[in-house]
């Protein structure tokens, strides 16, 4: 396992660059910024000391090194627009993202466990069909629909949150709400569809067939192997997340890196723009990371073991012929094996 | 299980000379993938006759008549669900603006879904380094701010369908590509896979024939869910200039444009919305259809004809309700 | 077998189950770098007076304060000018300085207050007026107030005693004092270097904290050399969505927000107020078809402004004859809007025609999105407008980075037609020589094109004094609209206001670069 930590992490590290140098580049390629930052009228000179100011001046390699130079020394530069440090920036949004993100994807895949196998027990069954309607308008609903009617049904007309800011606990209520629905939506169509894939396969004939309770079928045979795509999915809506509910966070005024990066794209604040990418590229690949041990942790046959490149190799060597004639009796005794442990 | 056997030859399946059921009578028994398919298919016709039809009336502007609200017979037909904040007919942009639409969101979605599934199903085959490298440059497009993307193509080239397409596609590719890789990883130990490649089945073929069947099911379902995050997707871009233009409509321009109205003219973004949503929601019952239709494990119930259904789930219940017996004591 | 998978199954999920709902326990009831303090709700005390802006301040440093996100917050209530611009009246001022006058409009001596101190207790003096003039002005700092309001040229200042001052301009500039009431002092000490993002001034409040993503207090400071203000604590927040600043005030979140229009469903406590802000249609004179005269007047006769002020707007902007609304020096009032003649139009497109010019020539009408409210229905009504004319317009919808290549020269030279832009200006200066520097002369920095007539007409503007550089800018305006056609005007501009029912405010022109927090008081 931590063999594979190892792998991956220093995996990780070249498409990290190759990330950085990506937003670097087009960032750059977006035109000259200096429009955005001086008066209407400045004049040439002017135009001018901005460039030297912020060293838009020397050509894009020269200053792509002075930029990797800096990281090295943990500088990541200074906001054009309002001359604080980038990193420290970044930084102090981000918590407040993954705050958000966290609760709203712990909330949606507990409720999409939950109904997603209800709903696979009996396909096209009254809850089924309730179940995968309102989640499919869950999850096709625009976000700040949500949001501002809302603001205007709790907020305004029962007064019972406040309309938006990220003062007290009652604070939370709109934001995840409204969140909350396309990732619950998504998973729940996700989950009942390999569900009810799963429970047409043999083991769970033969589950039932030795007494085990529903709930045992369900939960702890089904579920798993139903987990592959789920996991899959809810990766990649948290991944969404992380990245910044940009319209929750407008909205609301809850001060996270989605906003802060929307806007340092639009205004060319690229210090700005690159930390936060930098940010939300690492918490990426880590969570990544911590979704393929999730599958391997949930299914025996994905797992990377360390003799299998290496069995490999010495198959191939030996021939095809050959090699396919051992291959057989090895690869179908551990199928064999992982189906016959699987089905308990 | 004694109970199951004895529904079957009460089962009376509809079935054609050779033994195989149509599509089309699978499509009929299921009440809801029908209502959509006919859904889609108005979409569908919409689309295509819509800008012959009311092209003109689209683009009427009458700043006399801003802001009406719908279902108001007194306005007459065409102004059904209201008028816009220039005086148009809501309808008559609704009806144009869904060619735009469907020809922006149905290529961005297959695009994807395409090369997202073949590529990710070919690097889960193949696992090792294949894998690896698909899995990093999976997480590069992911880590890729899609704006900075959107803003730039803008600044080299000028906005246009295309240029959404694309770049609507490329971002959403990651989301195929990672799914498809971890059900053909877990696919690719199993027994009738290791069978084919003992038979000597060259890579592609069992790729084609055995794996792809299996992970279609939740691929289609995730296109169909994606279908609607595309559309609003472009709806952002768009209002930030970075896509549709006006005069040019589609749905997700009117529900951005009709934002600011929403407490005052909520038919402007709710209605394209709704469009928006209907259309997701048929594809999606559609797509959960099909899979059941193309799941030789799943069909039979379709197959069977309502009387047998009932005789079948009733048969279900009991044996349910024996086990359950048998549990307790 | 089976227990053992069991098992070492369930230690891994089980603590990742208890790290999702650990983390978010954890996190408690308040979200990353956000106070306890309830500075929002509705149970705030009383003497708080609460505004929700439009966004973050990007600084508050004292020498950007021409940047309306700083100076609504700064101007006036943190930090003061030596000289200040009265919005009714258009007449200076004294603040800082109490008197000032010039021999020759070229070097002026001021004569400043005396007892004012600073917020960390530090007397105000000459040095301390010298310091930020020369900050502002002649230092490498890159001050935005330098480029709105001086140019490149530097000013030379003399610290005559303790508290007079001399400051001479470069050139002969009857505005001079009006000049410096852009500037907000601040004490001697501060670095000439490096921008300081949060300031120390003589205002009626002081800077207490700045909450950076969440809000800004400040507090009444009980030194003021003036009148003190009536709340004794100030909050400021931003949101971003306007019906959500207005949700504020109808819930009794907030008692002052920025930037609303009657669609946020402010309802009656909305108040709308002329804004200095003007909005016209500037049109590029270099290709077919607006090089001929015929057709710009054309464009002019095929707007109708007078519906459009009525139809989107609701009637409470003003069609526009030129670009400064009135109030501002140089106004002319006698000045007719042009008129709205769609016959006239067709008819003059027609002459042209017949004379050569190539009027299906795609015009690019280029927008800034969501630069004012319904700018999108605007630009679609001018286009439909012109287009029934006998144009051809295309509507390029930018934002804003992309915008500005077309604002500011270099214009673009390789589109494919003429372009048209759609222009938003606002005078907060008071003064017409800041409008039309940059929009009229032929090389100004947002000038497509000037005629040597009117670059004459405009220097002697700039150099006339009291009702003389009234009649001059007025000439000015006319020459443009009769002669030049360079615009097609559409309207002054309102703003609005949402103000709470337990607070009094009288919005006026400046308010949406400055909000005086002193003039706030409690609803009797």
């Amino acid at each position: 396992m931590l063999t594979y930590l190892r792998k991956r992490i220093i995996a990780s590290a070249l498409p990290l660059v190759v990330v950085i140098i990506g937003v670097f580049a087009l960032a750059r390629m977006t035109g000259n910024p200096a429009a955005l930052y001086l008066p209407l009228n400045a004049t040439e000179t002017m135009r001018e000391e901005f460039a030297a100011r912020n060293g838009l001046d020397q050509p894009l390699l020269v200053q792509m090194a002075q930029y990797f130079g800096g990281i090295f020394r943990l500088d990541f530069g200074t906001s054009m627009r309002t001359g604080q440090d980038a990193a420290e920036m970044a930084l102090r949004a981000f918590p407040a993202t993954l705050q958000l993100a966290g609760t709203t994807m712990a909330i949606a895949i507990l409720l999409a466990i939950v109904v997603g196998s209800a709903a696979a027990m009996k396909p096209n069954g009254i809850l089924d069909r309730c179940s995968s309607f309102l989640s499919m308008t869950a999850a096709s609903i625009p976000d700040f629909w949500l949001a501002i009617v809302g603001i205007w049904v709790f907020a305004i007309t029962l007064g019972w949150v406040p309309t938006s800011g990220v003062a007290g606990a009652a604070a939370w209520f709109l934001p995840v709400a409204t969140l909350v629905m396309r990732p619950f939506g998504t998973l729940v169509q996700v989950i009942r569809g390999a569900m009810v894939s799963a429970l047409s396969e043999p083991y769970i004939k033969l589950a039932r067939s030795k007494g085990a309770t529903e709930y045992r079928v369900i939960g702890k045979h089904a579920l798993r192997n139903a987990a592959a795509p789920g996991l899959t999915v809810a990766g990649d809506l948290t991944v969404g997340l992380v990245n910044g509910a940009v319209v929750v966070e407008t909205i609301f005024g809850w001060p996270g890196i989605g906003k802060l990066m929307i806007d340092s794209i639009l205004q060319r604040d690229f210090a700005v723009l690159q930390a936060c990418v930098l940010l939300t590229a690492v918490a990426i690949f880590i969570l990544n990371i911590l979704i393929d041990l999730g599958y391997a942790l949930l299914d025996p046959r994905v797992r990377p073991s360390a003799g299998a490149r290496k069995r490999r190799k010495a198959r191939a060597a030996q021939g095809p012929t050959q090699g396919s004639e051992q291959h057989t009796p090895q690869l179908a005794a551990a199928s064999m094996a992982a189906d016959s442990t699987r089905g308990n | 299980m004694a109970s199951l056997e004895q529904a079957a030859p009460a089962a009376k399946a509809a079935k054609a000379k050779d033994g195989r059921v149509s599509m089309l009578t699978m499509l009929l028994r299921d009440r809801f993938a029908t209502a959509a398919a006919v859904f889609l298919v108005l979409v569908v016709l919409t689309a295509i006759f819509g800008p012959a039809v009311m092209g003109e009336r689209a683009t009427a502007q009458n700043l006399m008549f801003m802001n009406k609200a719908p279902f108001d017979p007194a306005n007459g037909w065409l102004y059904i669900l209201g008028s816009d904040s220039l005086g148009r007919s809501v309808l008559a942009r609704m009806v144009v603006a869904t060619q735009t639409t469907l020809l922006v969101a149905v290529p961005a979605v297959l695009v994807a879904l395409i090369v997202g599934s073949l590529w990710g199903v070919w690097a889960g085959y193949h696992r090792g380094r294949r894998e690896a490298v698909s899995m990093r440059i999976a997480d590069i497009i992911m880590s890729f701010p899609s704006l900075l993307l959107a803003v730039v193509v803008l600044f080299v080239f000028s906005p246009s369908a295309a240029n959404i397409v694309l770049i609507l596609a490329i971002t959403r590719i990651p989301i195929y590509l990672r799914t498809a890789r971890a059900e053909s990883a877990e696919l690719q130990s199993r027994t009738f896979v290791d069978a084919a490649r003992t038979f000597g089945t060259k890579p592609n073929a069992i790729i084609l024939r055995h794996v792809i069947p299996v992970v279609t099911p939740t691929l289609l379902t995730l296109a169909t869910l994606e279908f609607c995050f595309v559309m609003l997707a472009e709806s952002s871009l768009s209002f930030l200039g970075i896509g549709i233009q006006p005069p040019d409509v589609s749905w997700g321009l009117m529900v951005a444009q009709g934002r600011q109205y929403l407490q005052t003219a909520w038919w402007l973004s709710i209605l394209p919305g709704l469009a928006i949503v209907l259309t997701a929601v048929a594809a999606n019952v559609l797509a959960a259809w099909m899979r059941i239709a193309t799941d030789p494990a799943q069909r039979w119930r379709l197959e069977l004809d309502r009387k047998s259904t009932k005789a079948f789930e009733k048969a279900t219940r009991q044996a349910a309700k024996m086990q359950a017996k048998k549990g307790n004591d | 077998m089976h227990n053992r998978i069991a098992r070492s199954r369930r230690i891994p999920l089980a603590l990742a189950a208890s790290a999702l709902l650990g983390t978010t326990a954890l996190s408690g009831c308040s979200v990353a770098n956000s106070e306890e303090a309830a500075s929002g709700g509705s149970s705030a005390p009383s003497d708080t007076l609460r505004v929700v802006l439009q966004q973050e301040p990007p600084t508050l440093e004292a020498c950007e304060s021409n940047l309306t996100s700083t100076g609504v917050v700064i101007r006036s209530t943190i930090t003061e000018p030596l000289i200040e611009r009265n919005p009714t009246s258009g007449e200076l001022e004294p603040k800082l300085a109490t008197e000032w006058s010039s021999k020759d409009d070229k070097t002026w001596t001021l004569k400043l207050r005396e007892g004012v101190k600073f917020h960390d207790g530090s007397e105000f003096t000459a040095a301390d007026a010298v310091a930020t003039i020369d900050r502002a002005v002649n230092s490498k700092l890159g001050c935005n107030v330098e480029g709105y309001v001086f140019g490149d040229d530097d000013l030379k200042l003399k610290e005559v005693d303790d508290y007079t001052v001399e400051v001479t301009a470069a050139k002969k500039d009857p505005i001079l004092p009006l000049r410096l009431s852009f500037l907000e002092v601040v004490p001697e000490e501060t670095s000439a270097t490096e921008k300081v993002r949060e300031p120390i001034g003589t205002g009626p409040y002081k800077l207490d904290d700045w909450q950076a993503g969440q809000s800004i207090n400040a507090s009444a400071y009980a030194d003021y050399w003036g009148e003190a203000p009536e709340f004794q604590k100030a909050n400021y927040q931003w949101r971003s969505e306007g019906s959500v600043r207005a949700a504020m005030i109808t819930s009794g979140e907030a008692d002052i927000a920025t930037g609303l229009s009657p669609e946020d469903n402010i309802g009656d406590l909305g108040v709308s107020y002329p804004n200095n802000e003007t909005v016209a249609l500037r049109m590029h004179a270099d290709k077919a078809p607006f090089d001929d005269i015929r057709i710009r007047r054309a464009v002019n006769y095929a707007i109708d402004k007078e519906s459009i002020v009525a139809s989107l707007y609701g009637g409470r902007d003003k069609a526009a004859a030129q670009l400064v609304p009135s109030g501002v020096v140089g106004h002319s009032e006698d000045l007719p809007v042009w008129e709205y003649n769609a016959q006239k139009a067709k008819d003059l497109v027609a002459e042209a025609k017949a004379a050569g010019t190539d009027v299906s020539a795609p015009i690019n009408l280029v927008v800034r999105t969501a630069q004012f409210p319904k700018i999108q229905e605007l630009a679609q009504v001018i286009q439909e407008q012109l287009t029934q004319a006998g144009l051809s317009v295309n509507l390029k919808m930018l934002e804003t980075s992309q915008h500005l290549t077309y604002q500011v020269r270099p214009f673009p030279t390789k589109e494919d037609g003429a372009i048209m832009l759609m222009t938003q200006h606002g005078n907060q200066a008071g003064d017409a020589a800041f409008t039309v520097d940059q929009y009229m002369t032929t090389k100004g920095a947002q000038s497509a094109f000037g005629t040597p007539e009117l670059d004459k007409l405009i220097a002697q503007a700039d150099a006339a004094t009291g009702d003389d550089r009234q009649a001059a800018f007025e000439k000015v305006f006319k020459y443009q609209n009769d002669e030049v056609v360079q615009f097609a005007h559409i309207a002054h501009q309102t703003g609005m206001l949402g103000i709470s029912q337990s607070v009094a405010y009288e919005p006026n022109s400046s308010s949406g670069d400055e909000l005086r927090l002193a003039e706030v008081t409690a609803a009797k």
